[in-house]
């Protein structure tokens, strides 16, 4: 077991750290929510995590650059509104072109966003915050107080994350979750053998190195924020898809939640390390507890909010704890064997010395 | 001789007021080590980020290859072949090592090709004679290893002028031996090597040519073997520092401050025993690993013994927390001043004030900022601190000033005991003489004193006692008189045991 | 008129009562006020149409003063009311008009504005305390819309069966309000065999509240009625149980748009909702925010006056808020599959 789990990179690591506290969480609420392990919790989780685990992505490839977007909530609430009234004016538009508006306005966003944090200097904290009011009044503006109903848009885009793409038991697999993972492994993909994706993790690891290292640092940044936005973006495409009825509230605060999954998922908020897969069961695990704590009795409503908020920590702290204790166990191992090469090659050469 | 691979020419470069370089010119050969001194500040950090491209010169022009080139930032600096390493080594902790080899490498296509990368980084590792696991993440590696990735870097990207700055500042004397080997083999190779470095020996050992520049100007370019070491400090400082290695008298006196008695930390340093006088300076010395900043932290109190006892003026202290120890009268200045000492951001006053903030609160509990700023305001020119004045931030100093500011917050104590862990690593001469001299005044004023440090003659000129360790082992006590450069090495590297064994 | 079917029977009969005791105010119009009408926050539907119908007020009264429709964006609601509240007072504007999300945390503001003679009026969600409010224009009454509540339930359980509540905010007080008087009437015989089988809060967002129902179904697999009194729930449940095929199962209904509703009310899962006439509430809030402002109304209990095409109007205790005073308007309008489709026009 040790032996396997040295052989594991930390990130790997973290992710089994994770799984195992996603694991404790759903044998907790069994024992204490009746009818609580079903095919029927899976389809819930897996439905409401599709959006999430898009914002969670793009979040992850702002932060691992040492930024932050707190604008994706705006983002995704006016591309939801925009990509609905586009629709339900051309009602003949096709998927393809609807999304590649979606995914294009939002890249806009995240490239107003990027543009503002990589060449005029001001940090992202301060941007997106400042961008997050603006994006909102936009939506205000543009909607007219008018808002997106399922009525007008077309059946193929209302039916579509919900249909059913295959079934394991009561399990469903539906297309916006299917098409929510694909685009999470396809990121992660590019995240672990694109060369050009070290980048990412080379600027938040140690920025003033990035820079001496011939490193293009604005350049970086100024794309993760715009294919944050892209993925933003799409986000607000399944959005409309998924909730039709699209008022100027769409998406209000899902920047913290994207923030908490993340960071919940392992990506250090400093930068430089974490994976979208990580975030992904972040996001899994902050809508496991979210939604079972509806429904454990024992929990009132006002103290919900409070109780999610401990047992996103605790479940924070017991993968940290695991994580260092993994960590620990293997860097003593690794001392261990280290200290037998010096005693060695001190052996051999006081025994130079001696001849 | 061949051509020069890069000329500055007339290089100056002023920051507003300031003027940072001053019509400097210097030419790097193919195949030489060209060492470049001079005291902190003197502007070789301007040059070497003109040479990266980091900064514009302001007048004068850089050649390569004969040809005038303007080199526009780093990535520029890389694609002409100069590439800098430095002191503190500029990797990324989050990735391993063959990614942080072939991070700005360009010709590597769309996608990472991981198993030939790590290929190709064991090669060029192992050309610079090291073993480092390339698979490992980076914030694993010691100071040394991050040194060579750094290097390894620079080889994978066919380098032509490698600069090293204060490479060997951080390093135990064998890994610096390394280092200076692998320096020396690459100019062999036919790279220019600028080597910065304040310890004025291993510029003997390595360097072709020695370039002395003091306030952004150009002092002298010299091949080695006309140079002198008092010539050479006397041209960086601009003026006789005397020989700040002689051996300042003895000051000890016969109470006994401070008793040591097999002090253990289980599975870290064990039966450390010594008693310190008032009036004494005990250094300890030993390779890196030897544990001696351990043994520091916890007469400190910041990682208790877990046996033995500490004695002080006489009695027994049980010391579990540093406010035991500030309590006792011991005072520990560290090593790592970003870390544990200062706070950068901070003003120079806020900073002394720090230890001791319940010395500057009036009546009400409020903070009296003049007084605080008169302490401050003492301690600079007592200290030497040179800075206009001490409400400027810290971290703007350099660091032989920092060092100072460091000494002052510990003073502010009034410690009878005080530890000094590498109180000279990174300054240069100047300053390290004044500190030299601050630590034998305390000691003079019937202070007690503990130096650990890892530059011999320092110990020697130091120390009136030295205490070697080696592994968590105390070695041996000699005293000033005993002591020598061979008989300290022999014992932290544990020769002599085995020589006695055979 | 529409066939529609209306309810308030009891508030018709308290406005005729008072009508009969004093004397109407006939407002006149043409003098100066400036107005200010601050919703809850801008970009929401039914704030719109309240500023249609004051709009239309502001016209028929010939106010040569300002009508200014302002409101802070969503996501700044609290900050941004209190800020214009601030505002209106120092520009000396004769009145705002307040649809409050701000709890009692305006009152300072609003008290302060009073000082500084603008008067206070609330519509759609006053003041809870009733500090800093001259009087508030309650849309319904708020202890009948709690009786409506529990006969659509009635109606759509067939008399028999569980309902669970999804409102907006835990402290959001109308929402409060409503489930409290409807809470109170289930206790009636009528309602013996209705279980409340609990309260949840969908945060008036869409994703949230369309997560809760479909928690409550799971939790509660013999519910029979989702009643959500808040347009945002009302629509999020109804697409939930849409998109899970839960419609034959579990019926949606409460507070709702007919234009957002109409899709859900022909499909059967929603099949009756209710809910008044912005459009009328503005109106009549305008009415009396203008007699206030021009010196015409006191503002005191008792006094009666008339609201151009909707008639007579009188200002009475509010029964919710003792110490505190509104104005009733009622009635309001359920919504059928023979009515919703010409609503949502």
């Amino acid at each position: 077991m040790l032996r396997i789990l040295d052989k594991l990179n930390p990130q790997a690591l973290r992710i089994l750290a994770l799984l195992l506290v996603v694991v404790a969480v759903l044998v907790f609420f069994s024992l204490v929510v009746p009818n609580y392990l079903n095919g029927r919790l899976f389809n819930r989780i897996s439905s409401s995590v599709a959006i999430m685990a898009l914002l969670a992505t793009a979040q992850t490839l702002v932060i691992i650059t040492r930024n932050i977007d707190l604008s994706i909530g705006s983002t995704i609430g006016f591309v939801a509104f925009a990509t609905g009234s586009l629709i339900t004016n051309n009602p003949d538009l096709g998927p393809v072109i609807l999304v590649a508006y979606a995914m294009g306005l939002g890249a806009m966003f995240g490239a107003i966003n990027g543009a503002l944090v990589a060449f005029a200097k001001v940090p992202s904290i301060i941007v997106t915050l400042g961008t997050l009011a603006l994006f909102r009044s936009a939506l205000v503006e543009y909607s007219d107080s008018k808002s997106i109903s399922t009525a007008n848009l077309p059946e193929w885009l209302v039916s579509f994350p919900n249909t059913v793409l295959w079934q394991w038991g009561q399990m469903q697999f539906r297309a916006a979750f299917v098409a929510a993972v694909l685009v999470v492994i396809l990121v992660h993909i590019a995240l672990t053998r694109l060369r050009a994706a070290r980048k990412l993790y080379a600027i938040g690891s140690n920025p003033e190195a990035a820079e001496m290292a011939g490193i293009n640092t604005r350049k970086t940044v100024f794309v993760a924020f715009v294919l944050a936005g892209a993925l933003a973006g799409l986000g607000g495409f399944m959005f409309l898809a998924r909730f039709g009825t699209i008022t100027v509230v769409a998406g209000l605060g899902l920047e913290l939640k994207s923030v908490a999954a993340s960071v919940v998922g392992g990506v250090n908020i400093f930068g430089g390390s974490g994976t979208v897969i990580g975030a992904l069961l972040g996001a899994v695990l902050v809508d496991l507890i979210d939604t079972s704590l509806v429904r454990w009795q024992l929990v009132s409503e006002f103290w919900r909010e409070a109780v999610l908020g401990v047992l996103i920590l605790l479940s924070v702290a017991t993968d940290a704890l695991l994580m260092r204790r993994l960590m620990a166990a293997r860097q003593a191992r690794e001392h261990r064997k280290a200290e037998a090469k010096i005693a060695q090659e001190l052996a051999s050469t006081n025994r130079g010395g001696a001849e | 001789m061949a051509q020069p691979i890069m000329q500055l020419r007339g290089v100056s470069k002023s920051f507003g007021m300031t003027h940072a370089l001053t019509d400097l010119s210097l030419d790097l050969y193919p195949g030489e080590v060209h060492a470049l001194v001079g005291e902190n500040g003197a502007g070789k950090s301007t040059m070497i980020k003109i040479m990266t491209g980091v900064y514009q010169p302001t007048a004068g022009d850089i050649h390569v290859d004969g040809g005038v080139r303007k080199i526009q930032g780093p990535q520029a600096a890389r694609d002409l072949g100069v590439a800098a390493i430095y002191q503190e080594p500029m990797v990324f902790p989050d990735l391993d090592v063959t990614e942080n080899i072939f991070i700005s490498a360009r010709s590597e296509g769309l996608f990472r090709r991981p198993a030939r990368q790590a290929r190709k980084a064991r090669d060029l590792i192992a050309r610079i004679g090291m073993e480092t696991d390339v698979d490992q993440v980076a914030s694993g590696l010691t100071l040394a290893e991050q040194q060579a990735v750094e290097i390894a870097r620079a080889l994978s990207e066919d380098v032509r002028v490698l600069i090293m700055d204060e490479p060997t500042a951080s390093l135990s004397a064998h890994e610096a031996t390394r280092l200076r080997g692998i320096a020396r083999s690459l100019a062999a190779e036919g790279v220019a090597v600028v080597y910065i470095s304040h310890r004025l020996e291993e510029i003997f050992e390595i360097a072709d040519r020695v370039t002395v520049i003091r306030d952004g100007s150009h002092i002298s370019t010299r091949d080695i073997a006309e140079v002198t070491p008092d010539g050479m400090i006397a041209e960086m400082v601009g003026r006789d520092v005397g020989n700040y290695l002689n051996k300042a008298p003895s000051t000890a006196q016969d109470e006994v401050a401070l008793q040591i008695t097999n002090l253990t930390q289980s599975g870290v340093f064990e039966d450390i025993d010594f008693t310190l006088h008032r009036g004494e300076v005990i250094c300890m010395a030993g390779l890196v690993g030897a544990r001696r900043t351990d043994v520091a932290l916890s007469i400190f109190g910041v990682e208790p013994a877990t046996s033995g006892t500490i004695r002080v003026f006489g009695q027994d202290h049980q010391i579990t927390h540093p406010r035991q120890a500030m309590d006792a009268g011991i005072a520990y200045v560290s090593e790592d001043r970003r870390k544990l000492g200062l706070a950068m951001p901070m003003p120079i006053r806020a900073n002394i004030s720090v230890a001791t903030l319940g010395g500057f609160l009036n009546r009400w509990g409020i903070l009296n900022q003049d007084a605080e700023r008169e302490v401050a305001e003492n301690y600079r020119t007592r200290l030497n601190i040179r800075t206009p004045d001490v409400e400027i931030p810290v971290g703007t100093l350099s660091g032989g000033n920092q060092q100072k500011v460091m000494l002052a917050k510990w003073l502010n104590m009034n410690p009878e005991i005080l530890i000094f862990d590498e109180p000279t690593r990174g300054i240069d001469v100047g300053a390290k003489a004044e500190v030299h001299d601050l630590i034998r005044e305390f000691a003079a004023a019937g202070g007690a004193a503990i130096v650990i440090s890892s530059d011999l003659p320092e110990v020697l000129a130091l120390g009136d006692r030295i205490l070697v360790m080696r592994e968590g082992q105390q070695m041996g006590l000699l005293t000033a008189q005993e002591a020598t450069q061979e008989r300290i090495m022999v014992l932290a590297t544990g020769q002599a045991e085995t020589m006695e064994a055979s | 008129m529409k066939s529609t079917k209306t309810l308030g029977l009891l508030a018709a009969l308290m406005m005729s009562g008072a009508s009969l005791a004093n004397a109407q105010t006939a407002l006149e119009g043409g003098q100066e006020a400036d107005m200010v009408l601050l919703p809850k926050f801008l970009g929401i539907l039914v704030f719109d149409q309240a500023n249609e119908g004051a709009q239309e007020a502001h016209a028929e009264l010939g106010n040569p003063g300002e009508l200014l429709f302002v409101g802070p964006t969503p996501e700044n609601s609290v900050a941004g009311q209190i800020e214009i509240m601030t505002t209106a007072a120092t520009q000396g504007q004769g009145a705002v008009m307040l649809s409050n999300n701000a709890g009692d945390q305006i009152a300072p503001s609003a008290v302060a504005a009073q000082e500084a003679g603008t008067r206070v009026v609330t519509w759609d969600s006053p003041i809870p305390g009733g500090e800093g409010e001259d009087v508030f224009v309650a849309q319904v009454d708020f202890g009948s819309i709690g009786t409506v509540m529990a006969d659509m339930a009635h109606s759509i359980l067939g008399g028999e069966g569980q309902m669970a509540v999804l409102s907006a905010t835990p402290d959001a007080a109308n929402q409060n309000a409503w489930i409290a008087s409807m809470q109170e009437a289930l206790k009636g015989d009528k309602y013996a065999n209705i279980e409340l089988v609990d309260i949840v809060y969908g945060d008036d967002q869409a994703e949230v509240s369309y997560n809760r129902a479909l928690s409550l179904v799971d939790q509660y697999p013999d519910l029979g009625v989702i009643m959500s009194p808040t347009t945002v729930g009302i629509q999020a449940s109804a697409k939930a149980m849409q998109d899970e095929g839960l419609c034959d199962q579990v019926k949606v209904s409460g507070l709702g748009l007919p234009s957002e509703m109409v899709s859900y009310t022909m499909n059967g899962c929603a099949p009756e909702f209710a809910l008044w006439d912005f459009r009328d509430l503005g109106y009549l809030t305008y009415y009396t925010a203008y007699g206030l402002a021009t010196g015409q109304l006191t503002g005191d209990i008792g006094e009666s006056f008339s609201a151009g095409r909707m008639g007579d109007f009188a200002i009475e205790e509010d029964p919710g808020r003792p110490g505190s005073k509104r104005i009733l308007m009622g009635p309001f309008t359920v919504y059928t599959s023979e009515n919703v489709e010409a609503a949502a026009q």
